[in-house]
């Protein structure tokens, strides 16, 4: 009993503790949430097309002859304009490229598309007479958009130059001959399918030749946004709940530095139980954050942790290692003036090198290899399993490996405890 | 003098403990390297030979012409490298990780095109990855040009008065996949990035463009750790009451202290950009009036946000608290955790609108963008309209009574 009674006098002072709850659940819900902030629209699958200021200047002109509405630049030039693209498109007209490239520097506009003159002339001839784009180089998807944007276009002018090709090849063939009145025909039949292929295509999935599904996923398994949420949480969860178990074992170092455990040593109870006490303190407290994740993780984010035996695995473990550590570390420190730079700096050290910082990039194969040196790095490994939908089977081996490092990190760092307190 | 004194004081005191060493120069250092490390991982993705997205290939239709059609055409990608499944595996494959996504061509597909009919190809693939919409793009134009060749060889067929006719259809499509084939549209089309110099990535080919700056504007924030626990602890053993009863006016207590804060943050600063110079090739030098007005614009903002902070917290662990919590608001909304250009709309415009989105818009024009002084001008003076904003807060709270007696 009496090792209860300290571990929940240890609690109630943790629960008066704002910078306990502030690190411990406000920090690593701010970060989830600033990120899924951040990402919050891609929620349904759709992405929504970045706002960008697009400069066009265009020196391009409809050469004497051609059987062309309009030169390719104006074509070219009409798409940024055209009322489908404005509400994220916000076009404007310069005299030159040495206007539109100032207004780029002066981050009035994020792509400059420069179309050179003559430019449908040695289209029309054969010759690669090439278009800039010139990209603010902070910028990626915008200008990549335009890029498609102006690909595409040119791939239908292109496509009815192929079926001119073709059917006159057909027709040559079959002993045939192609009659002029019958090309405006063909070319407007042409581009007709050709604009509303496109149009399908971005606009229209339930219509178009190729069409984006999600995969299949079991109901514990999250996708999407939930899914790349969950990773990041899984992160944040992971990198403070070893910060909280770090935190809380440094009350035994206060109240030696205080006076007060020196006066409990006097008393009738035994130092083992003292000692048992605290890891209790420490060890319920850890497991009150990981669940209080793990539940704003569901209600917040939508966060599907995985099947209920594999979450259970990967928390468990997770609370073997980040007491074990938590122990293992403040065994070694004798005042608490060192705290600052060891949990500061090791654990942030140790969560770098076990990727709770990097879960949604892709890191190296030696990168990732190096996780496996480390507590964080397993604890990790049992969640990503959990998250993607695993069996328990699969999270076994992590979760035994983390059992064992834990209880010897404890075991060790108790003993340091109990020779010190001797 | 005594203006002086106070600043020598706060400096010496902070720079006695060691941990200040580790939060102001080591942390900073070992994230730097990282982030870059990852910055360029994330660029050049692993480190293998062959860097395309590797894409599953479910052919449920065979024999027929357009699919072989399609799968030859991809087979020579520079974007995507093919690996065929059978059906029912996808889902499995991209859970493991094999395939980036997975390109289902369903029964019939062939035969149903060259009709005229729908039939949709289905790229299987986590919509919100960015993987998934490289892979679109990357298919957008190869399947194009398959169904535009379909429909070509369709109108041929009707000019010829064969339509249906599948001999005729064949031949026609077969036509105009090879002439599709010779065309190339992509290199009428060439990009160039707007920097001094021609580079080869957007972060100027040196990812330590883009981490240097933005570990360097966390860790300002950072640094208020032990910057502002000096406010504190004067509160807490009195010495601040002390100094009211001298005849030292409250105005020169504050601005001491202001002062120290910002030598120590812009010192650190400064440390981090001759770290950066020297160590990682980011060429701050290559404005340096320019780096030194966004430098000393960042001090003077981080520091009197500082002052603020030492003012608000009642103890060590909260100006530890307050400090973190703003390093992780003011680094998320201000870009240099990820670009702004890949957050949603509301995110970025408010991140647009804070000082630490402001300084990183100033290195970047200098390191990334390439401009000279003036592009720095309006930065500096956002972040010097912050600083100020911030120093009035810090300065009302305190000489709030209470807490100059307290």
């Amino acid at each position: 009993m009496k090792i209860l009674d300290i571990a929940l006098k240890d609690l109630l002072r943790f629960s008066r503790s704002l910078f306990l709850i502030g690190m411990t659940l406000a920090a690593p819900l701010l970060v989830t949430f600033l990120i899924y902030a951040a990402f919050g629209s891609m929620a349904d699958g759709e992405v929504a097309m970045p706002a960008v200021q697009v400069g066009v200047v265009n020196a391009d002109a409809l050469p004497a002859g051609a059987a062309m509405d309009a030169s390719l630049g104006e074509s070219i030039r009409s798409m940024f304009f055209d009322e489908s693209v404005q509400s994220w498109i916000t076009a404007s007209d310069y005299p030159d490229a040495a206007a539109a490239r100032a207004a780029l520097d002066a981050q009035e506009i994020g792509v400059a598309v420069i179309i050179p003159q003559d430019f449908t002339q040695a289209y029309l001839a054969g010759e690669a007479k090439p278009l800039t784009i010139l990209q603010d180089p902070t910028l990626s998807t915008g200008p990549a958009v335009v890029r498609e944007m102006i690909t595409s276009l040119l791939d239908g002018v292109a496509g009815g130059g192929v079926m001119y090709e073709v059917i006159n090849a057909r027709l040559s063939a079959n002993g045939q001959a192609l009659d002029p009145s019958a090309l405006p025909v063909l070319f407007q039949r042409y581009a007709d399918w050709y604009t509303g292929f496109q149009r399908a295509l971005f606009h229209a999935p339930g219509e178009a030749a190729l069409v984006l599904r999600a995969p299949a996923v079991g109901p514990e398994t999250g996708r999407g946004l939930q899914a790349m949420m969950g990773a990041v949480m899984a992160g944040q969860m992971i990198f403070f709940s070893f910060f909280t178990g770090a935190y809380a074992m440094m009350s035994i170092l206060q109240e030696a530095e205080e006076g007060t455990l020196p006066r409990l040593f006097t008393t009738p109870t035994r130092r083992t139980a003292i000692l048992a006490g605290k890891f209790l303190a420490v060890l319920l407290t850890v497991i009150l954050q990981g669940l209080v994740m793990l539940l704003a993780g569901r209600l917040l984010f939508s966060i599907r942790w995985g099947q209920p035996a594999a979450v259970g695995l990967a928390f468990v473990g997770q609370m073997f290692a980040a007491v074990g550590l938590a122990v293992l570390l403040v065994a070694f420190i004798k005042t608490s003036r060192q705290a600052g730079p060891i949990f500061g700096g090791a654990l942030t050290a140790l969560g770098m090198v076990s990727g709770l910082f990097t879960t949604n990039i892709n890191m190296p194969e030696a990168f990732n290899a190096l996780g496996s040196f480390t507590p964080q790095g397993w604890v990790l490994k049992a969640w990503k399993l959990a998250l993607s939908g695993q069996s328990p089977s699969e999270v076994l081996v992590p979760f035994l490996v983390l059992v064992g490092i834990g209880l010897v990190m404890f075991v060790v760092g108790a003993a340091f405890f109990r020779r010190r307190f001797a | 003098m005594r203006l002086f004194d106070i600043i020598l004081k706060d400096i010496t005191q902070i720079l006695r403990e060691k941990q200040s060493l580790l939060f102001l120069v080591a942390m900073p250092i070992l994230f730097t390297f990282f982030m870059g490390f990852a910055y360029q991982s994330g660029e050049n993705g692993a480190e293998s030979a062959d860097q395309r997205l590797a894409l599953g290939w479910v052919n449920n239709d065979p024999d027929g012409l357009l699919a072989q059609q399609l799968f030859d055409r991809l087979a020579q990608s520079d974007a995507v490298r093919l690996v065929e499944l059978a059906p029912g595996t996808v889902d499995e494959a991209l859970q493991q990780g094999d395939i980036a996504g997975a390109l289902v061509v369903p029964v019939d597909f062939s035969r149903l095109a060259a009709a005229g009919s729908l039939s949709q190809l289905e790229l299987v693939a986590d919509p919100a990855s960015t993987q998934s919409q490289t892979l679109f793009q990357a298919l957008r134009g190869p399947v194009t040009q398959l169904m535009s060749a379909a429909e070509i060889a369709r109108q041929s067929a009707e000019m010829l008065g064969k339509p249906g006719d599948a001999g005729e259809f064949s031949q026609a499509f077969l036509a105009a996949s090879q002439a599709w084939a010779e065309t190339n549209s992509v290199a009428l089309v060439r990009t160039e990035m707007a920097v001094a110099e021609a580079k080869q990535s957007w972060y100027g080919d040196n990812p330590y463009n883009q981490a240097s700056p933005g570990i360097l504007l966390q860790f300002a924030i950072m640094g208020l750790v032990t910057c502002g626990q000096i406010l504190v602890q004067e509160r807490k053993t009195r010495t601040l009451q002390r100094m009211m009863t001298t005849s030292l006016r409250p105005w020169q207590i504050i601005a001491g202290h202001a002062l120290a804060m910002f030598i120590l943050v812009f010192g650190q600063i400064m440390l981090l950009v001759i770290f950066g110079q020297l160590a990682l090739g980011v060429d701050y030098a290559r404005a340096p009036l320019g780096t030194l007005l966004v430098s000393i614009g960042l001090g003077l903002w981080v520091s009197a946000m500082g002052l603020l902070i030492g003012g608000l917290a009642k103890d060590d662990s909260q100006v530890v608290l307050f400090s973190l919590l703003a390093m992780f608001f003011f680094s998320a909304l201000g870009g240099t955790w990820f670009p702004l250009e890949a957050a949603g709309g509301a995110f970025a415009a408010i991140g647009r609108l804070l000082p630490s989105a402001w300084a990183m818009a100033g290195y970047q024009n200098l390191l990334i963008r390439g401009l000279d002084l003036s592009s720095v001008y309006l930065p500096a003076l956002v972040l010097l309209a912050y600083a100020l904003g911030f120093f009035v807060l810090a300065v009302w709270r305190l000489r709030q009574r209470s807490f100059m007696t307290s």
